[in-house]
């Protein structure tokens, strides 16, 4: 897949990869048990952060299926890095995705999983070409479960007791969205109304 | 728990057991149709391919450890005729999970037959094979396969839409599954 630049910016946010000196932020939500559920590799304890925080400083390109892509949500004034998400690229063929995210609890619920994970999908939609983007969480995670939401992905799944976690038995959502389904009124902006279009050659027409 | 069931499974109108090398034909009636392959992995079987298939089923009939898979000929009692087969599917050993599956041949739908085959299967997931939740999925578009589902009390989890491609367009697939306390409530009702 093409190259991408980063970091990028949004109104608030600065998403950029994951650097070697994040460990202590990152380790600030990575050890909590409400976030281990969804890394990619347990870091149950402190001393396991920086070994996290080394695969994901490699996580910056999707080249074939099975990448993933990690930034840290970084805070623009003060540059404090507040969570993290990230975007893998699971099947080629059919243009899958899936979407995984975690915030530090001492900066939810101001708006910045929102506007980064926005920023991920256009990014997931308009520059990776993905056809369509999964998103899994707890099925007691309410803020997430709204998060979701919120940004208009569809409830797909909802499995209970499919599988022990942890010792109990596990309830996970599945959410997904497509991407026709996202930003739809964004889609048309190069279809140009009537009037303005003879920029064509005369003889074409 | 390992699962080694006495064969036959009877129950009312039918005979659930081990397939064999004499099944071909039959199989080969409603495997090698397009309208029943539409909705499974494999295109319709040819008459090779449906022996192997069943050269391979003829030993798929315990649970011994996970991802073991049990199939079964579905037989009508009264004359012997194989009408299709059912299959459970040992997913997760852990959290005690199976995966139910059917196929059968048109000419006996609408009989009640699978149904009846169906949940003798659950029966025997619940029961001697001791799982905790049994899921089964299908198209979206193969009605028959998921009312067959709700008729045997199982709920509808997961309707995935264009998540993966299947026979050269986007799938749109059904999970459904029930858990143990509610097999053992719809039982304890009837």
């Amino acid at each position: 897949m093409s190259s991408l630049n980063l970091p990028i910016e949004t109104d608030h946010l600065i998403l950029r990869p994951i650097e070697r000196s994040d460990v202590e932020a990152v380790g600030r939500y990575h050890i909590l048990p409400s976030v281990q559920r969804y890394v990619e590799r347990p870091t149950r304890y402190a001393e396991d952060v920086a070994a996290a925080v080394a695969v994901m400083r490699a996580q910056i390109v999707l080249h074939r299926p099975g990448d993933t892509l990690t930034l840290a949500i970084v805070r623009k004034g003060d540059k404090v890095l507040v969570g993290q998400v990230s975007l893998q690229w699971s099947n080629a063929s059919a243009g899958q995705g899936e979407l995984r995210f975690c915030i530090d609890p001492a900066h939810s619920g101001k708006g910045y999983l929102t506007e980064a994970l926005t920023a991920l999908i256009d990014l997931a939609f308009d520059h990776f070409r993905i056809h369509r983007l999964m998103a899994r969480c707890d099925g007691r995670s309410h803020h997430s479960i709204k998060l979701m939401q919120k940004l208009g992905l569809r409830l797909e799944a909802h499995y209970r007791e499919h599988a022990l976690f942890q010792g109990e038995w596990d309830e996970e959502l599945h959410f997904a969205i497509l991407d026709r389904e996202w930003r739809p009124s964004t889609k048309v902006v190069d279809f140009r109304p009537r009037s303005a279009a003879p920029d064509l050659p005369r003889a074409a027409i | 728990m390992a699962l080694r069931p006495d064969y036959p499974l009877l129950t009312d109108r039918l005979c659930l057991r081990p397939f064999t090398r004499g099944d071909v034909d039959a199989v080969c009636g409603y495997r090698g149709r397009e309208d029943v392959a539409r909705y499974l992995f494999d295109p319709p079987l040819s008459r090779d391919e449906c022996a192997l298939a069943i050269q391979q089923r003829t030993v798929q009939t315990t649970l011994v450890e996970e991802g073991d898979r049990l199939v079964l000929a579905v037989e009508l009692r009264e004359d012997k005729h194989l009408i299709g087969e059912v299959s459970l599917i040992w997913r997760s050993a852990e959290a005690r999970q199976g995966e139910l599956g059917w196929i059968f041949d048109p000419q006996f739908h609408g009989r009640g037959y699978a149904t009846e085959a169906t949940n003798a299967l659950l029966d025997l997931g619940f029961g001697s094979a001791d799982l905790h939740r049994i899921f089964a999925r299908c198209a979206a578009r193969n009605d028959p396969s998921w009312r067959l589902m709700e008729r045997l009390g199982m709920r509808r989890e997961a309707h995935f839409r264009q998540h993966a491609l299947f026979k050269g367009g986007w799938d749109e697939e059904f999970y459904y599954a029930i858990l143990r306390d509610e097999w053992l409530a719809m039982r304890q009702s009837t």
